[in-house]
């Protein structure tokens, strides 16, 4: 991820020219609502998927994120709305005649088959002769490199081996459309990376229109053509992955999104989008607008530690204040610094330089990266 | 070099010695831990199984192999091992049949599953005498179900479902419904509900999926309730009694057993033929398992369980 000016992220979402057509034009959903016992799971959830289109839904556990995967696929009834692929419903078909393949977070390969035996499920149900079945596993197994596992059963393949087994066996039966349910979540770091872009070549080469539920946000903006962010049932914000990157939409965008340091703070001017705010210790900051806020509003103010800025005191710009480092993580790529201001602030920075605890410096937030949010309650 | 592998070496052994010194004494204590219950079951189970095995072998008059010559060689005892199995076997097959249609209904929870478990498993609590009481006034002659079928013009005479066969048959269903039932329900309630909605999402219909997936993964849970099942309706004594003709056709292997003992007093002869139960038994249940393991692979959970 390159950093760039918030003004150079513009939407990126068309799928490149190289891939297969998708086997759907559309598919639409509006306003699907879905309650559990009285409390809303899904709340008004508008989506339009394009075809061939990677899209993620993309929040914390209970954000109603599977809720609406799961009533797409048909897996949960939705007590509202209307899900349509190519302009017909699909809602009220049983999930066994959607055609729309699904990828499982603890994979739900059948125990009691072989590789083979699982990935050729799919098409024995559809009645698929035996020649041509044999021909387009041998294929897709080659896809997912399993082949010389075909024989073996689920137990005795890795976590990785059997995700790629339940990519296949869903990837085989050529779904309409792709869904998969925090597929990676069960594996360890480094094969999380490979399955990853795993995943990405995949839907490069197979053109498959994919939704894809995480809670992890690496995930989600490294592999989609566009991220829904979702939040207690309701989506907070659609956008490409730099968009919603770089263009929060909220407080709650942005604290998910990896702006740790949030702050609460009181407006006291306003010019166009530059802000000027006080924090509740009386730290005088120049920041960004984003969204109707004037003098005397409560707000949030978030910025990234990246963006940061830590140097040796008595550099003293507009923007800064003294303090002092507290912790130290070495993370490979430079540090993470905990910093705080002599007016008890807490600040998470990165540096490429090497601090100890205890070094006095100056921490810099640079106006156009402190970002500025109406107090949403999803933030601070 | 090799003066510094030894002195590695020695030194290993040095670290490694407290550990291994340790070894034995948490043995001893884990032995010690085990002996109540190494002695309940020598002096519950080894010593009168071994008792009678030597007794059987130990006939009043007659060689070594007596008793077991006499049971085969005469037709009226050799016909127990039929008749008996006549009831187990229905009995079980009956349960089976009926029990994993119920246990697949039920494997996921809503509400009022508990109380409808509970319901089902009423049964194991009564008794087979209890069961064979009440069955006796139910089903009899003049008992409210023939009464009911008479009411109802269905039948021209009143059926005849005690003192034969029949009777002893639902008895030994009722009496091991529940057992089989809760075997299946754990097994069933077991499966990974995601093999499921895997199937289904990949086109399979409801027969499908049960067919397919969820019989197949059953297959364990299956043959431990056969195995459970049909050990105990074998061993069936008192319905047999109350409830069949106990000299006739539901004369088993038990009655001839208790006959033996309690009528000739023929102890050695009573212990031939209980071993000659308990090798049935453990052939069927040598055959169950066999196609079990024929049948299955694999644990009933998905992905890494």
């Amino acid at each position: 991820m390159t950093m760039n000016t918030p003004s150079a992220a513009t939407s990126t979402g068309a799928p490149p020219r190289d891939r297969p057509a998708p086997r759907i034009e559309r598919l639409q959903i509006r306003n699907l609502t879905k309650q559990f016992g009285g409390l809303a799971a899904l709340r008004a959830f508008d989506l339009d998927v394009r075809g061939g289109e990677f899209i993620s839904l993309l929040g914390p556990s209970g954000c109603g994120k599977t809720t609406a995967l799961n009533c797409i696929a048909g897996l949960l009834e939705p007590d509202g709305g209307t899900i349509d692929v190519d302009g017909r419903s699909v809602v009220g078909t049983p999930p066994e005649r959607r055609r729309f393949g699904m990828v499982f977070q603890n994979y739900a390969l059948f125990p009691h088959l072989s590789v083979d035996r699982n990935v050729s499920f799919g098409l024995e149900m559809q009645r698929v002769p035996k020649a041509q079945m044999s021909e387009r596993v041998d294929r897709v197994l080659d896809l997912v490199r399993l082949r010389e596992h075909r024989e073996k059963y689920p137990a005795q393949l890795s976590g990785g081996q059997q995700q790629r087994v339940a990519i296949a066996r869903a990837v085989v039966t050529e779904p309409r459309l792709m869904l998969m349910d925090e597929p990676l979540s069960n594996l360890d770091a480094k094969l999380r990376l490979e399955m990853r872009t795993e995943i990405r070549r995949l839907h490069q080469e197979l053109g498959l229109t994919t939704i894809y539920v995480t809670h992890d946000q690496e995930e989600a903006l490294s592999l989609s053509d566009r991220v829904v962010l979702m939040d207690q049932g309701v989506i907070r914000q659609v956008g490409t992955p730099r968009d919603v990157y770089l263009e929060p939409a909220s407080a709650y965008a942005a604290n998910f999104l990896g702006a740790r340091n949030l702050m609460p703070v009181r407006v006291t001017a306003r010019d166009a989008d530059r802000i000027e705010v006080v924090t509740p210790s009386g730290t005088a900051l120049t920041g960004t607008s984003r969204g109707t806020l004037g003098p005397g509003d409560d707000a949030v103010a978030a910025i990234r530690p990246e963006h940061v800025v830590v140097r040796p005191q008595g550099q003293n710009g507009g923007n800064s204040a003294p303090g002092t480092v507290v912790t130290v993580e070495f993370l490979g790529q430079g540090t993470e610094l905990g910093i705080q201001t002599v007016r008890e602030e807490l600040f998470i920075a990165r540096s490429d330089d090497l601090w100890h605890p205890g070094d006095p410096v100056d921490v810099h937030l640079p106006p156009e990266r402190l970002l500025v949010f109406p107090d949403d309650g999803g933030g601070a | 070099m090799a003066k510094g592998t030894h002195t590695l070496e020695s030194a290993g052994a040095a670290v490694a010695r407290p550990r291994r010194a340790g070894r034995p004494r948490a043995f001893w204590i884990g032995l010690l831990l085990l002996a109540p219950a190494v002695i309940l079951v020598l002096a519950l189970f080894f010593y009168p199984f071994f008792y009678g095995l030597r007794l059987s072998f130990d006939p009043v008059t007659g060689g070594r192999f007596e008793n077991y010559r006499a049971f085969f060689s005469d037709a009226r005892e050799r016909a127990t091992i039929g008749n008996t199995l006549r009831l187990a076997v229905p009995a079980t097959v009956i349960n089976l049949a009926v029990a994993i249609p119920l246990a697949y209904r039920m494997r996921r929870r809503f509400y009022g599953r508990r109380v409808i478990t509970g319901l089902f498993v009423i049964p194991m609590t009564l008794g087979t005498v209890l069961i064979a009481q009440g069955m006796l006034s139910f089903f009899g002659r003049k008992g409210w179900f023939n009464k009911t079928l008479e009411l109802l013009h269905l039948t021209d005479e009143p059926l005849r479902l005690v003192h034969n066969r029949t009777g002893v048959i639902i008895s030994l269903t009722i009496a091991e419904f529940p057992v089989v039932f809760l075997i299946l329900l754990g097994f069933v309630s077991g499966i990974d509900p995601n093999l499921e909605r895997a199937a289904q999402m990949l086109g399979a219909n409801g027969w499908q999926r049960f067919r397919r997936i969820m019989l197949p993964l059953m297959i364990p849970g299956i043959a431990t309730a056969f195995a459970l099942s049909f050990v105990a309706t074998f061993a069936v004594f008192p319905s047999a009694v109350m409830l069949g003709q106990p000299a006739g056709e539901t004369r088993v292997i038990a009655i001839a057993a208790w006959q033996a003992a309690y009528e000739r007093f023929d102890y050695s002869a009573a212990s031939a033929i209980a071993i000659v139960m308990a090798g049935i038994e453990v052939l069927v249940l040598a055959i169950v398992l066999l196609g079990r393991s024929r049948l299955y692979r694999g644990p009933s959970s998905g992905g890494k369980g």
